[in-house]
């Protein structure tokens, strides 16, 4: 106990700048868990998620019995929203993950064989990226038919384009240092140097650029869904369930409340804890004109 | 010379951008399920009648002839006929550009006006504790906030609270000047939000990047004004970034906005693209996703130009890679 005192009053800028003392970042992570824990308990309490089932009239308004009201055909809200979150967060991670690995991949590749490969890569990215998020993916709800797939697939596309980029520019500047280069030379194989020195250089853009990611593909799965060409009936998504609001906008207008602040929320969080490890990762020191 | 021969070598590359983009439209319609002929002629068709409207269409060809027709019509301007209406894709998209390029310059406006100043703002307090966190919270959830729960929250007050504006009821500017502002007013708004946050973050980031230069430091030795370093010495170095991002708002705004245009039942290009996905009609689908990409690709050319005479240090110019 006094040995770690001791050790804390002597370096105390350094533990001072791991330890999470930053308010927004607790809360956005609170947040966070909270939905992730909310959705697992509606999966695996079978009480609680009972979205299939009637438990009142008609568009009952938020009262005791049904905190969030029902919805069009008498279900409890907060079963179909614990649902629905369930849905996004299994959806959007399975599309960030499939970008990670993409992105990581062709971004490590890229950067190490430079030359015509990057360039073409690089080009592929422009081409994906010239696409509004939107357009893309109603285009590829149009070829393969609306559903889970789809947005999974638009997600991809509309994500992987971004973080190839980053991770490539990554590392490119560590593909260039000594170390690389010596290893070149002492006849390790590229894919040894790609894994062991790039790869793990390169891990903090992946991390902050999967989370980038994650709120763009929660973003993309409302979108779609909510033109009615992401997730279909009778599932539940935030963005079904925001568009099911939208319906009902002056009848039950609790539904786009609930759902619209939920789908915020979880946005909002996403975003913070990225912009949180951005700032950890990448950290600049400005003047203070004042 | 030089600049002649970076802008064609630029030039170049948007063009080898634009086939790919042609590429993946083309044959993303492809991909989709069931034969034109079939869909077109309905159940009762004999196979005969097939094989004619299959001959018709060049739907026999390979793919290889069939693209480089598609294309050659596409160079002209020619994107077909839409189903729904008749009438050629291109005219009916002009009819409705106008209306989407208003939406997007106010949206934009709305955006670099609030943004550009917020980001400022918070780069310069970025250091102290209680403005920092507020300012962050706050654009973020301005990046946070869908246009579509913002937009239904904003219909939703409207119809409920009568404060003026009637949402749906939409007056083109070319009829009556007041009016057509009033209307697009709202909808501007909502797409404005995300806009002016992402544009506040990215003001932001780069005066942050500015802040830390040598001159900086030495112009608050020499006792200058805050806000007259901001003006003299930060804000041109930080421009480069903020117009990136505008170009790709501006793109955005003039191709994307499918969703607010939809919900305000504003007659432009997005809700147009969202009742050609509803009736399948291909053609006007493929001819608004490659516009928009047109879009992106010029205004970043433009934008890289405009980046290379702000600040010739960053030129890219004489770059061989």
């Amino acid at each position: 106990m006094t040995g770690a005192a001791a050790a804390l009053a002597r370096t105390p800028g350094r533990l001072r700048s791991l330890r999470t003392s930053d308010p927004v970042l607790t809360i956005a992570v609170v947040i966070l868990g909270l939905l992730v824990a909310a959705s697992l308990a509606g999966r695996l309490i079978p009480g609680l998620n009972d979205g299939t089932t009637t438990v009142g009239g008609r568009f009952e308004a938020p009262s005791l019995a049904h905190p969030l009201g029902t919805d069009s055909l008498g279900r409890s809200l907060v079963a179909r929203l614990l649902e629905g979150i369930g849905t996004t967060f299994l959806l959007s991670a399975l599309a960030v993950l499939c970008t990670a690995v993409i992105a990581t991949a062709l971004g490590i590749v890229a950067a190490y064989a430079g030359g015509w490969v990057r360039e073409l890569v690089m080009r592929i990215g422009d081409v994906l990226y010239a696409f509004p998020a939107i357009l893309l993916a109603l285009l590829v709800a149009a070829a393969i038919g609306p559903g889970s797939t789809a947005a999974l697939a638009s997600i991809v596309l509309v994500t992987v384009p971004l973080m190839t980029r980053m991770v490539c520019a990554a590392a490119t500047d560590v593909a260039r240092r000594d170390f690389v280069t010596s290893a070149r030379i002492s006849g390790v194989a590229a894919p040894v140097i790609m894994v062991r020195h790039l790869l793990t250089c390169v891990s903090g853009t992946v991390v902050v650029q999967g989370t980038y990611a994650l709120s763009v593909a929660i973003l993309v799965e409302g979108g779609l869904s909510f033109l009615g060409y992401g997730v279909q009936l009778p599932a539940a998504s935030l963005g079904l369930l925001v568009s099911e609001g939208n319906v009902y906008l002056l009848t039950a207008p609790w539904i786009l409340i609930a759902a619209g602040t939920t789908m915020v929320l979880a946005i909002l969080a996403v975003t913070l804890v990225g912009d949180a490890l951005r700032d950890r990762l990448e950290p600049r020191e400005a003047v203070d004109l004042t | 010379m030089q600049t002649l021969r970076w802008v064609g070598r630029r030039l170049l590359m948007g063009l080898v951008t634009l086939l790919g983009i042609a590429l993946l439209v083309f044959f993303a319609a492809r991909l989709v399920p069931g034969q034109a002929a079939s869909v077109l002629l309905g159940p009762l068709a004999t196979q005969e009648q097939r094989d004619a409207l299959t001959a018709e269409l060049g739907l026999d060809r390979d793919l290889f002839t069939q693209f480089g027709i598609w294309i050659g019509k596409v160079v002209t301007g020619d994107f077909g006929d839409s189903i729904i209406s008749g009438q050629p894709v291109l005219d009916e998209i002009a009819l409705r550009l106008p209306v989407t390029a208003t939406l997007a310059l106010m949206a934009l406006g709305i955006a670099l006006l609030v943004g550009v100043p917020l980001g400022v703002l918070q780069a310069l307090r970025a250091r102290r504790r209680g403005g920092a966190v507020g300012s962050r919270v706050i654009s973020g959830l301005g990046i946070s906030v869908p246009e579509f729960v913002l937009g239904a929250l904003v219909v939703l007050l409207f119809s409920t609270v009568p404060l003026g504006i009637t949402i749906g009821a939409f007056t083109a500017i070319s009829d009556d000047l007041w009016l057509g502002l009033v209307s697009s007013l709202l909808p501007a708004l909502v797409l404005s939000v995300f806009c002016a946050a992402a544009t506040a973050r990215t003001t932001r980031d780069a005066v942050l990047g500015v802040l830390v230069e040598p001159w900086i430091q030495a112009a608050v030795g020499r006792g200058e004004r805050p806000w007259a370093i901001v003006r003299h010495h930060v804000l041109r170095n930080a421009s480069i970034p903020i117009l990136t991002l505008a170009a790709t708002l501006l793109a955005y705004l003039l191709g994307g906005a499918v969703i607010v245009e939809g919900l305000f039942n504003v007659p432009g290009v997005g809700s147009y693209m969202l009742l050609a996905m509803d009736r399948r009609d291909y053609a006007v689908i493929q001819a608004a996703v490659m516009l928009a990409a047109v879009v992106f690709v010029v205004m970043s050319v433009l934008v890289e130009l405009a980046s290379n005479l702000i600040d010739p240090r960053v030129s890219t110019m004489g770059a061989t890679t």
